[in-house]
């Protein structure tokens, strides 16, 4: 009995990841009254260094594959891949934030302690086996959020994001948890693996049940992944927030409930695929044609990434639609180019909003292209892997989604998908055009040159783009076997 | 190993050469960098044919696999067969000359390196496009090529209409690519690769012809869109805001064919469906015919030349469309050395007279810029199909072929050729003849301009006789029908008839042509405003989808309230008060009460999808 | 039957003291409704014998979470608040909404009870210990890492709420 109190010393290591992120966080947070003003850019690269850490933590977890904590979690390679782009974006995140904090005067611990445990939030959604894990990974993620959205205390933007983050966020967990209990109800369990064996084994199974329960969970994970008809929060809340949370949150909770999204619907619900798939298939076209369309009016490049992030999410829902192995390989392939592309993209805006972020407007980086070259080319490689141009990562996620659609016989989902990122094009254009094809604006006239660490967040995320695009064969491969593992 | 991969890296490497140091390189090393990768790139495909000839098998080199997922493997691959042994040689000597003839060009123009940098960029892209050994590369080609016209279109970034015109194409564009995309996830799902050597030696044995007319169909959007036919034309007339080289090397004689070379790359896909090769003859057809009428109406001397391509873009889309690949491949190479001088003879001419395009301020340079004139007279001569020109014999080709699959193709298509020989000369008499208009003085252009306009009025003068079906019968065999004296008799006529009446109306009775366009009224109006095909996707396209968005996603689904509160609503959000007050504000009430629509649509839908057995 | 009869009570609580939250006007009575609601689930933890959940909910609830909000609503001046519009012009569209689930429910009620198949619970060993001591038992073994987790979560709560409300950090 008092055995199994004490975790064995595997189970600890399939674990350690977010056990490293858990103290440096808390560390964090102690050492934050005693480091000086001038120093608390120390605090981000202890950060750093934690979550390099934990990527090495990641690693060795992943050679030691297998579920922990009477099966709560599992570490198998859809975990490990998640968790590697989690943990990635955590540091591209701090990297980009450095200079916007000092701009802002609010250089302060706590930022960086919320931002490894949001972190850790996300990583215990993409390892959780088990309903309550997912749902506590996903509110600790939430809550750290919607505080970095409201971070600046004194900008009135920054409070209207968070609390409207706040409210609709926890209105939509309410779904989700309504759907974990009619689950708990239809099958008596909450462990994933046993839920999916309740299924299979009942001679008739509660499809009702089950279907109403895909729908609640849809509601919930919809609105995290700002899939529509949930879309509605997202450019405000994007438009609100400071830029790197911005950029952190349409890539670090969007990856992670993305992952769960295909966890649970690939395992749990997939014996009543035929049921949800339509559903999906209307999400996917109205979350697409809604970003996209939107997206055309834009003049503030967050709201417009927004508007994009939303189609985006719509790409990967054509993904999830294919409902096969192949279409969970790419929607994988996919998040982890989209985080890059987008991440870079947002450290662009970071450097160029300036002080109280003034200067967001796509015509505020006219010229950009003449007055810092490299910058321009860098948001350059970042708009075609968002429109999908090939040698980027973008064009093969597409590439991956619309064969996995064809091959499930979703042809005119293909089409429909391929019509739009063609409209897409051409606010993604837009950008290129004003930053290269306008005179200067009075801001890009005196940019100040970009600091290391901003170079950091610029420089990762274009080679990781560049690399997918070129070497997509490893990453690509390691999805599938993933995908192949988490369909069995 | 050829090390075919070479061939690309040259211009490739200057791109990053350019693109990177360029700003702080002066203007000779930028120079040596631009064309000495291209003449790099052009020796090593002489090298390259050199050892592989006589080049009886296609020549593949795989580098390594590209990705892999399920039973689709791509690698990336270069191959070299007859076919791209043709389109090599066009792209980079062609490319070449137009390079050094850019020197000139552009000393006066600003961003000079940057000019170069894209120019080479350019170059990679369309190599990656003639030498790809699978769909998919060629497609990187050609989204890439797409990218640098786009670039280069907009180069003089300060002309709005430069902007608005590279935007158009790269749009324009966009909708060819989404039906080339469409086309290989087709072929992908059909033969299960996208290795040419694998999937066109399947297409014999396949039956579905539906699904393989669809291929061709799709494919064929994505060559209208890159070759500009019609219904996807319009962007290439716009293009010409351009520099002249560009105008020139990309929406001439490369980037432009691509369309071309796709399809008859595609030859045996094609061949399993008749069907879709009448559409390939009739689009190009009608493109030929209605690009001409345009020309002849047209007085910006760049537009003329423009229309022109369409035009016998339109021809080379017959001969692919009547299955004369090859005759299409060879009026693909003697076009692109006389339009090539064609454009860069009105380059000339525009440099001369500093910047003016309008044929009704020319007149009388023949005697001021002579060897642009001759140029320019060889290369008329040859695209009106002057007896023993180049263009004489590819033309003739087409022609003949054309009359093998349908006798009324052979007399729309030879009209057409009378019309373009008159156009073409009306422009050479409106340019050169009679007397002076304009204000400026003409000076010819230096030496590294008129050298390599004279190497390709050459080519248009000799190049007929590179007998390219003959060297691509191994691939397209050739049909052996009799060579008709009499259909070449009555085609050479028509042609010295438009030769004729430009020369009547535009040299011994200048007075005329003003005189029939006002008695033909309407119609005059109509073509010379290109059938208003612009106004017409403008008000049936474009304005309804901004005005659609606009209306329903952004005021409907973007209510767009931060602004709102931003902007002095929301002055006392600083208190506890304030956020309550926000939350009274309707805001994200009306926010909550669409998830909780969207939900109820979702459980109900979900509800009776579970519940119906 | 007993059972059957505070069942129906107890939900008759939890219901009626939600809707009198939303629907009075008076922030301290709202917060009254709201601890009878709370009060309500108790009562039905009681009846499933999860004894050791009616305590925690009348103790953490009711007795720590109410009263505290209870003294924000009557420190804040809520005044300006409870003079506004309760009700916004969405009504016809909320009305649209209950009507719908309320249709699909009477769907599913008039298939009959195998469109509520639920699984049968499971074996409940017999009571060897008491409720709370085997809740402590599973929480500590089985569920030891959610266990644990969640005080991050509330960790995560503490250093939000500070960054929130501090004046000066």
């Amino acid at each position: 009995m008092l055995d199994s109190f004490i975790p064995s010393w595997a189970e600890l290591l399939r674990f350690m990841p977010e056990i490293i992120l858990s103290l440096v966080g808390s560390l964090l947070v102690m050492l934050e009254p005693v480091t000086g003003p001038k120093s608390k850019s120390m605090l981000g690269h202890v950060a750093i260094a934690g979550l390099i850490v934990a990527l090495g933590a990641t690693f060795v977890a992943h050679a030691n594959p297998g579920a922990a904590f009477s099966s709560m979690i599992v570490v198998d390679g859809f975990a490990t891949f998640f968790r590697v782009i989690v943990f990635t974006v955590g540091i591209l995140t701090i990297f980009s934030s450095y200079q916007y904090l000092d701009r802002e005067g609010s250089n302060r611990g706590e930022y960086y302690a919320l931002i490894l445990f949001s972190v850790v939030g996300q990583s215990v959604m993409v390892v959780a086996n088990e309903l309550i894990m997912i749902f506590i990974g996903l509110e600790i993620s939430s809550i750290a959020t919607y505080v970095l959205a409201g971070f600046l205390r004194d900008d009135k933007r920054n409070n209207e994001s968070a609390i409207k983050y706040f409210l609709l966020g926890s209105f939509a967990t309410g779904f989700l948890l309504y759907g974990i209990a009619l689950i708990y109800g239809a099958t008596g369990t909450t462990d994933l693996g046993e839920v999916r064996q309740a299924v299979l084994q009942s001679a008739e199974p509660p499809v009702l049940l089950l279907s109403v329960a895909a729908g609640l969970m849809f509601i919930g994970l919809g609105f995290k992944v700002s899939g529509a008809p949930f879309q509605m929060w997202t450019p405000d809340v994007y438009q609100g927030a400071p830029t790197p949370v911005t950029a952190f949150m349409s890539a670090g909770p969007k990856a992670a409930a993305f992952a769960i999204f295909l966890r649970i619907f690939v395992t749990v619900f997939e014996s009543v695929g035929d049921r949800w798939e339509p559903l999906i298939w209307a999400s996917a076209l109205a979350s697409m044609t809604i970003g996209n369309f939107a997206a055309l009016q834009q003049k503030n490049f967050k709201r417009l990434l927004a508007y994009s992030s939303i189609a985006h999410a719509g790409y990967v829902l054509v993904a999830l639609t294919a409902r096969s192995e192949i279409g969970t390989a790419s929607a994988m392939f996919y998040l982890a180019a989209y985080a890059l592309m987008n991440m870079g993209a947002f450290a662009v805006i970071a450097h160029v909003a300036g002080k109280g972020e003034t200067t967001v407007d796509v015509s505020d980086f006219a010229g950009l292209g003449a007055k810092q070259p490299v910058t321009a080319a860098l948001l350059t490689i970042f708009m075609l892997s968002l429109i999908g141009v090939p040698l980027t990562g973008g064009f093969f996620g597409k590439f991956y989604i619309f064969k996995a659609a064809l091959e499930s016989k979703l042809l005119w989902l293909a089409i429909l998908g391929l019509l739009n990122s063609a409209v897409a094009a051409y606010y993604y254009l837009r950008v290129l055009v004003v930053m290269y094809m306008e005179e200067p604006s009075a801001r890009t006239e005196n940019l100040e040159p970009m600091p290391m660490s901003l170079q950091a967040a610029l420089w990762l995320p274009a080679a990781g783009v560049l690399f997918l695009g070129i070497f997509p064969s490893a990453v690509l491969e390691f999805a599938s076997a993933s995908a192949r593992l988490l369909g069995q | 190993m050829q090390q075919l991969w070479l061939i690309p890296t040259f211009p490739l490497l200057g791109f990053l050469i350019n693109g990177i140091f360029g700003r702080r390189l002066p203007k000779q090393a930028v120079n040596a960098v631009a064309i000495g990768s291209v003449l790099l790139s052009f020796v090593w495909v002489l090298k390259t044919l050199s050892g592989l000839w006589p080049i009886d098998q296609p020549h593949i080199e795989r580098y390594f696999t590209w990705f892999e997922s399920g039973e689709l493997s791509i690698g990336f691959d270069l191959a070299v067969d007859r076919l791209t042994a043709v389109m090599l040689m066009v792209v980079t000597g062609v490319g070449s000359l137009i390079h050094v003839y850019s020197i000139g060009y552009m000393s006066h123009e600003g961003g000079y390196y940057r000019f170069f940098a894209y120019l080479n960029l350019f170059m990679f892209f369309m190599l990656i496009l003639v030498l790809g050994a699978n769909f998919l590369l060629l497609f990187v080609g050609w989204e890439g090529v797409g990218l640098c016209s786009f670039l280069l279109i907009g180069f003089y970034f300060v002309k709005k209409s430069a902007t608005d015109a590279g935007n158009k194409a790269f749009i324009v564009n966009r909708i060819g690519d989404f039906g080339f995309s469409l086309a290989m996830f087709l072929v992908f799902v059909t033969f299960g690769s996208l290795d040419f050597d694998k999937v066109l030696p399947q297409v014999a044995g396949y039956a579905d012809t539906g699904t393989i007319t669809l291929i061709c169909l799709l494919l064929m959007v994505g060559a209208a869109g890159k070759s500009a036919q019609i219904p996807l034309y319009v962007w290439l007339p716009d293009a010409m805001e351009g520099p002249t080289p560009v105008s020139a090397l990309i929406h001439a004689a490369t980037m432009v064919t691509a369309g071309v070379y796709m399809v008859a790359r595609a030859a045996p896909l094609y061949q399993a469906s008749p069907a879709a090769m009448e559409v390939v003859a009739v689009v190009g057809l009608l493109t030929a015919v209605m690009a001409a009428t345009i020309g002849i109406t047209q007085y910006d001397i760049k537009k003329v030349f423009a229309y022109s391509t369409v035009s016998q873009l339109g021809y080379m889309f017959v001969a692919v469309g009547v299955g004369a690949y090859s005759a299409g491949i060879w009026h693909l190479m003697t076009h692109a050395f006389f339009k090539a001088v064609l454009f860069l003879g009105a380059g000339s001419v525009i440099h001369a007279l500093s910047g003016e395009q309008d044929m009704r301020q020319m007149g009388g340079l023949r005697k001021k810029i002579p060897i642009t004139f001759y140029s320019i007279l060889f290369a008329s001569l040859a695209i009106a199909g002057f007896p023993f020109t180049a263009g004489y014999f590819s033309k003739d080709e087409i022609l003949l072929a054309a009359h093998h699959h349908a006798p009324w193709m052979y007399w729309v298509a030879t009209i057409t050729a009378g019309m373009t020989a008159f156009y073409v000369f009306r422009a050479l008499f409106m340019t050169f003849f009679g007397k002076y208009r304009g204000k400026e003085h003409p000076h010819e252009s230096p030496l590294v301009m008129t050298a390599p306009v004279g190497i390709l009025a050459l080519l248009s003068l000799f190049g007929g006789f590179l007998n390219v079906p003959q060297w691509l019968s191994p691939m397209f065999p050739l049909d052996g029908g009799a060579h008709d004296l009499t259909l070449v008799a009555i085609s050479v006529a028509f042609g010295l008839a438009g030769i004729g009446l430009a020369y009547y109306m535009y040299v011994l009775r200048p007075e005329l042509p003003g005189q029939i366009a006002t008695s033909l009224g309407g119609l005059y109006t109509l073509v010379y405003n290109k059938y208003f095909v612009d106004e017409m996707y403008d008000a049936a396209v474009v304005k309804p989808l901004i005005s659609g968005s606009r209306q329903v996603l952004w005021k409907g689904a973007d209510v767009g309230l931060i602004d709102g509160i931003v902007n002095g609503v929301g002055t006392v959000a600083r208190s506890v008060g304030g956020v309550l007050k926000l939350l009274q504000s309707g805001n994200i009430r009306s926010y909550a009460t669409w998830v909780v629509m969207g939900s109820i649509i979702v459980l109900v839908a979900m509800g009776v999808a579970g519940g119906g057995k | 039957m007993l059972d059957t009869v505070f069942f129906y009570l107890f939900t008759l609580l939890t219901l009626g003291g939600a809707i009198l939250t939303v629907a009075t006007r008076n922030a301290v009575h709202s917060a009254l409704f709201l601890i009878t609601s709370l009060l309500g689930v108790a009562g039905l933890y009681l009846l499933l014998h999860a004894e050791f959940l009616f305590a925690v909910q009348i103790i953490v609830y009711v007795g720590g979470i109410m009263v505290l909000f209870l003294f924000v609503i009557m420190l804040v001046n809520l005044d300006a608040a409870a003079a506004q519009r309760q009700f916004s012009r969405m009504w016809p569209v909320a009305l649209g909404c209950v009507a719908l689930v309320g249709l699909e429910l009477f769907y599913f009620l008039g298939k009959g009870e195998p469109a509520f198949r639920i699984a049968a619970p499971p074996p409940v060993p017999e009571p060897t210990a008491g409720n709370t001591e085997r809740i402590a038992d599973v929480l500590f073994s089985q569920y030891l890492l959610p266990f644990e987790i969640a005080s991050l979560l509330l960790l995560v709560a503490v250093i939000g709420s500070v960054v929130m409300a501090k004046k000066r950090i």
